[in-house]
């Protein structure tokens, strides 16, 4: 029992390693070498810090304030070339509350973000790990000025394909051993929703949809996102601490829209494996 | 490492020559600051300048050379409150804490010419029915419905319209009285049209402002109203509107829908127009600015920001010595006319 016990701790330590925490380190042959053991890496993040929102739909002003977010984070090997890929799935909540530079007026901003990516990666001989691939993303919200009779809100919807990478390196904190990131992120092409100019929602619902839909590229809209994380780790879970800056910037129809948010990360790290009895597994449940 | 270096230094430079690319113009909050964002919004908003013959420009001198750098701010906002009534529009307002301004010669120039007290008292013996913002009866005078109806705010329910329709629904024919109503909700008035028709009707076109251009300007887009769904209580019988200077933006709108339909005949005086959708924005002192931006054209394309005429014959006025007898010439008038 005890044998087993020390098969499973090592095939964790070194299935967790796999990902992205430490990709330089190959996972021990499982028992069917074609179907090494996948784990997951799941984060819970909460996050606080400032925002800027300025939206010229809404008024001409910036207005300044905090937000809070929310996040989850879900990071596997690939099925295929396990060692060589790796897949990333994000979703989080923002809500910002900001006031205008007169402090009579305030603007809330909501929003759902959600993206799929891969990533191929690389270990250099001086222990950085690299990796850098495709995302698609999806992100829809809205910004609401209470004070504005017919254009009190602003819908925000956007689809997508980014280029998102990573630099990670484990190092010890004293004793405890740490992994840094940098994961930035930025969408490359897609389509996004903006009304025109002075379109009311209200002719919206009346049915008229015309030039709503926007190609995105990065001259109209520029979107970059920037996560710095230390996982401090505890065994299979680890304290997550980071950075967050996401930067956006939009013009179309003559409305420029422009958010800026940072964001201090708190949350957990989890890593863990499924299980699934048909397939052959170290796993000795 | 180079590599990324050259990519860092390339994603750095296209986001300061992008984000430069979508610039928000920024004023100073002080009075020549806050004066030129105003004059700003209303000239790349504002969507009756030309229509009403307004020369932004010409105002822009003349009220900014009474801006001063010492003035205070009760002194900017009453150049500022004037340069908005130029425009001559029920809609544009600016909101201050202590004042929110308001061109209110497009009905203070014309009579007052409905009391409500008037039809209650001596049309109604104060014997009529009120639910939610409607009141209704049938007048004693002939076999004519009456609904009163004085703001399109007062949400009234289907179930409201079946009530008061299946009330009436004897009568020979139906007084909607929308005098003094100031408007509010533009479904409200679809709710109601839907009653007096039987097929879907062009109910008008919008147009709104695409961009900062005095003269960008979409297509018109094509509204409709379709007829209340099968079940609800109907009204096809003969329709007199009431109308007064005081009828204003979505009661114009209503009037500017109704006055085609053909059982529907408009009696009373010019309405006030306001066929403006009005927008909001604000300046830097916190001020908020309220204006129309997106026109709203009856279904042959004609603007009825100024107002909407009586049907050929119907113009009438309330009488003030018939008003102290206890009459209401223009309610007279329209229920001679259906009585007819």
């Amino acid at each position: 029992m005890k044998q087993i016990t020390n098969i499973l701790k090592r095939t964790i330590l070194a299935a967790t390693l796999l990902t992205l925490g430490a990709a330089t380190t190959r996972a021990e042959d499982t028992p069917d070498d074609s179907e090494p053991i996948r784990p997951v890496l799941s984060a819970w993040t909460v996050g606080i810090g400032s925002s800027h929102l300025a939206d010229t739909y809404l008024t001409p002003l910036k207005y300044s304030g905090w937000g809070a977010s929310v996040g989850y984070e879900r990071m596997q090997a690939s099925p295929w070339s396990p060692r060589d890929w790796v897949m990333q799935l994000k979703v989080s909540a923002d809500m910002d509350r900001t006031q205008n530079p007169a402090h009579n007026a305030t603007m809330w901003a909501a929003q759902l973000h959600a993206s799929w990516g891969v990533m191929r990666r690389w270990s250099l001989p001086c222990g950085l790990r690299l990796g850098i691939g495709p995302a698609l993303r999806l992100e829809g919200g809205c910004l609401y000025n209470a004070r504005n009779s017919n254009n009190p809100a602003s819908a925000k919807g956007a689809v997508t394909f980014d280029a998102i990478a990573y630099a990670a390196m484990d190092v010890k904190l004293w004793r405890l051993p740490v992994t840094l990131r940098y994961q930035p992120s930025m969408p490359v092409i897609g389509a996004f929703f903006s009304p025109e100019y002075d379109e009311l929602y209200y002719e919206l619902y009346l049915g008229n949809h015309s030039g709503v839909v926007h190609p995105a590229w990065w001259g109209n809209r520029f979107k970059l996102d920037n996560l710095v994380t230390a996982d401090l780790h505890f065994g299979s879970t680890a304290l997550r601490l980071g950075y967050e800056c996401n930067w956006m910037s939009s013009r179309a129809s003559n409305l420029t829209t422009r958010m800026i948010t940072h964001r201090f990360i708190l949350g957990v790290t989890v890593d863990w494996i499924s299980h699934k009895p048909s397939k052959k597994s170290v796993n000795p449940f | 490492m180079k590599i990324t270096h050259y990519i860092y230094s390339a994603l750095l430079a296209a986001a300061t020559l992008l984000s430069s690319c979508h610039d928000i113009p920024e004023y100073a909050d002080d009075p020549r600051g806050n004066f030129e964002a105003l004059w700003t919004i209303i000239d790349e908003h504002y969507c009756f300048l030309r229509e009403k013959g307004v020369d932004w420009d010409a105002i822009h001198a003349t009220y900014g050379e009474k801006v001063k750098p010492a003035m205070t701010r009760e002194e900017l906002f009453i150049v500022c409150a004037d340069m908005l009534a130029e425009l001559r529009d029920g809609h544009t307002n600016l909101s201050s804490p202590w004042e929110t301004s308001y061109y209110r010669q497009w009905w203070s120039d014309y009579p007052q010419n409905y009391d409500g007290r008037l039809i209650e008292e001596h049309y109604f013996n104060f014997n009529y029915r009120q639910v939610t913002g409607v009141k209704y009866g049938i007048l004693p005078q002939g076999n004519i419905g009456y609904m009163g109806y004085g703001s399109f705010t007062s949400i009234v329910g289907e179930g409201n319209l079946d009530a008061i329709l299946a009330y009436l629904a004897t009568c020979d024919g139906l007084i909607i009285d929308v005098r003094d109503n100031g408007g509010g909700n533009m479904d409200m008035v679809k709710r109601f049209v839907a009653r007096f028709i039987t097929e879907r009707i062009t109910a008008g076109y919008m147009i709104h402002k695409t961009g900062p251009g005095r003269d960008e300007f979409s297509e018109p887009f094509e509204y409709h109203v379709d007829p209340a769904p099968v079940g609800r209580m109907m009204w096809t019988k003969p329709i007199v509107v009431l109308t007064n200077r005081s009828t204003f933006s979505a009661a114009n709108n209503f009037v500017s829908i109704m006055q085609y339909l053909p059982q529907v005949t408009i009696v009373g005086a010019r309405t006030g127009g306001g066929s403006g959708m009005p927008f909001s924005s604000e300046i830097p002192c916190g001020w908020g600015v309220r204006f129309s931006a997106c026109s709203v054209l009856d279904a042959k394309g004609n603007t009825t920001e100024f107002g909407i005429d009586p049907s050929e014959g119907c113009a009438v006025d309330l009488d003030p010595v018939a008003a102290l007898e206890g009459r209401d010439t223009m309610l007279d008038f329209a229920i001679n006319l259906l009585t007819q």
